[in-house]
């Protein structure tokens, strides 16, 4: 029943001329309240280390293994997909991350810091349209057309997943 | 953002700026309140592997004013200027003039003030000082390597090495027919987020007025930095080897250690330091004959008094050398990016 319904919705999509990609979401508990780490479905990246999700946070892994670079797209303070990337990933408070983007950019090490997303809808919007984008969303927001990447080899909704 | 993202070239600005006091027994530098540093940093990405980074300066001159025709009020200075093709993680080239890639500070802070936890540089590594080259110009190569969790970044470079004035850099071009050479090498263990350690070799030949022959110059250094604030740690040593023809090479030495803490009272606003430096110059260098040596030690706090905004306040302590009278000071500096 469940993957008639699949067919339906991807048939749908397609007769509607949606061209992104649909069937590398990764399954996800709808109602987890788990932070997502989602990256546009070109990413030929499965699992992340909570270390290497670190480095890219912090700049210090700048590129996929594809050569694509990362772009980070993280919602504005006080949201909670933030807080849980700057404080959980990056072990930092609000103030320190952004001194070290600053300082990260004026020591050249990198041309542009995380780009500020306003909204869940527009995260995975850019995510989805952006090669080698990568964001934080609540699990259950995530929709079609974006990949949902394991942490530490675990889903959202997983037990032990580590952003929460 | 665009559909595709970046558009190309787009050209941000950032600046840095400070206002400092001083008040010291005996003058040495500026007393009273002074200009520091106005500082804007240019970046601009001219394609997704292609960047253009750089810092221009502008310093408050003492002698404004004076002279035919009238010295101008202020230094303006390009103090970086890098174009860089980026071909992974693993491999950068860039070309351009640089903060020398052999000491912790001079790569880290720049001319930010804001971004250093103290008001003042170590003396081994000061803007203008002659103990480290702080300036390089020619073309590095970069990279860092996953390595098992130990995140090994590598630099070399290949450059102009120092100008006849030695706190220079070869910006107009090479003074002599031999170009300095760097390696930088340092680890950032997953196992210990925060911890920082490398160590890096500079290699040229300097020539000076006041030397008849040219000056071979071998530079060892080596830095431990524990970057999270509570607490925060940076030591670095450097040793600097002369040779002079048949003469019996020099060593030289210089080396701070300082700490701080960011209280977790206050709202994580106030950061207590302290740091010990010391510069020993070795009888007959004759390239640092004019460098001073240095025991000294910093006390003070910083004052985050907004996210981009800072107020540090500092006594230091310090001697030129075995037999020198001993000097002492407050300082104050307010400091901000914008």
């Amino acid at each position: 029943m469940q993957c008639t319904h699949r067919l339906v919705v991807v048939a749908l999509a397609l007769l509607l001329g949606l061209g992104a990609p649909l069937v590398r979401a990764m399954p996800v508990a709808a109602q987890s309240s788990d932070i997502a780490v989602v990256v546009h479905p070109d990413v030929a990246v499965d699992n992340l280390a909570l270390t290497e999700l670190r480095r890219m946070l912090l700049g210090d892994r700048e590129f996929w293994p594809s050569g694509v670079r990362v772009t980070l797209l993280l919602r504005a303070p006080i949201a909670a997909e933030r807080d849980v990337a700057v404080r959980t990933v990056c072990e930092m408070t609000e103030a320190q991350f952004r001194q070290h983007w600053i300082a990260k950019v004026f020591r050249a090490e990198t041309p542009t810091s995380p780009k500020i997303v306003y909204s869940t809808e527009m995260a995975l919007d850019q995510v989805s349209r952006v090669p080698g984008a990568l964001t934080f969303v609540q699990a259950s927001a995530v929709g079609k057309g974006v990949k949902v990447l394991k942490i530490d080899g675990k889903l959202p909704g997983q037990a032990g997943y580590p952003l929460k | 953002m665009p559909p595709g993202g970046d558009t190309y070239p787009n050209l941000k600005i950032v600046g840095f700026g400070d206002v400092d006091y001083s008040d010291t027994k005996r003058p040495e530098g500026p007393q009273g309140f002074s200009e520091g540093q106005f500082v804007l940093h240019m970046i601009s990405a001219l394609s997704p592997r292609v960047s253009f980074f750089s810092e221009l300066s502008f310093t408050a001159r003492p002698d404004a004013g004076t002279g035919t025709p009238p010295a101008p009020g202020y230094n303006a200075e390009v103090e970086r200027m890098i174009l860089r093709f980026e071909k992974s993680d693993q491999l950068k080239v860039s070309f351009g003039r640089y903060h020398t890639p052999i000491n912790y500070w001079n790569t880290a802070f720049h001319h930010g003030q804001w971004l250093q936890t103290t008001i003042e540089r170590p003396e081994m590594i000061e803007f203008g000082g002659k103990f480290l080259p702080v300036h390089f110009v020619g073309a590095l190569v970069e990279g860092a390597i996953p390595a098992s969790g130990w995140n090994l970044n590598y630099q070399a470079g290949l450059g102009n090495g120092r100008g006849s004035v030695i706190s220079r850099g070869g910006d107009a071009g090479d003074i002599n027919g031999s170009r300095a050479s760097l390696v930088n090498v340092f680890a950032k263990p997953d196992w210990a987020y925060g911890l920082e350690f490398g160590g890096s070799y500079y290699d040229d030949l300097i020539t000076i007025p006041t030397s008849v022959s040219n000056i071979g110059e071998h530079i060892v250094s080596a830095h431990v930095v524990w970057t999270r604030e509570d607490p925060e740690f940076i030591a670095e040593y450097a040793g600097v080897r002369h040779e002079v023809g048949a003469a019996t090479p020099t060593w030289s030495h210089a080396y701070y250690l300082q700490g701080a803490y960011r209280l977790p009272q206050f709202n994580r606003l106030w950061k207590p330091y302290y740091r010990f430096e010391h510069i020993d110059i070795a009888a007959g260098d004759i390239a640092f004959a004019t460098v001073p040596m240095l025991d000294g030690s910093t006390v003070g706090v910083r004052y985050d008094a907004t996210q981009l905004a800072a107020l540090k306040f500092e006594y230091r302590t310090w001697t030129r050398g075995p037999g020198t009278a001993r000097n002492h000071g407050g300082f104050f500096q307010v400091c901000f990016t914008f």
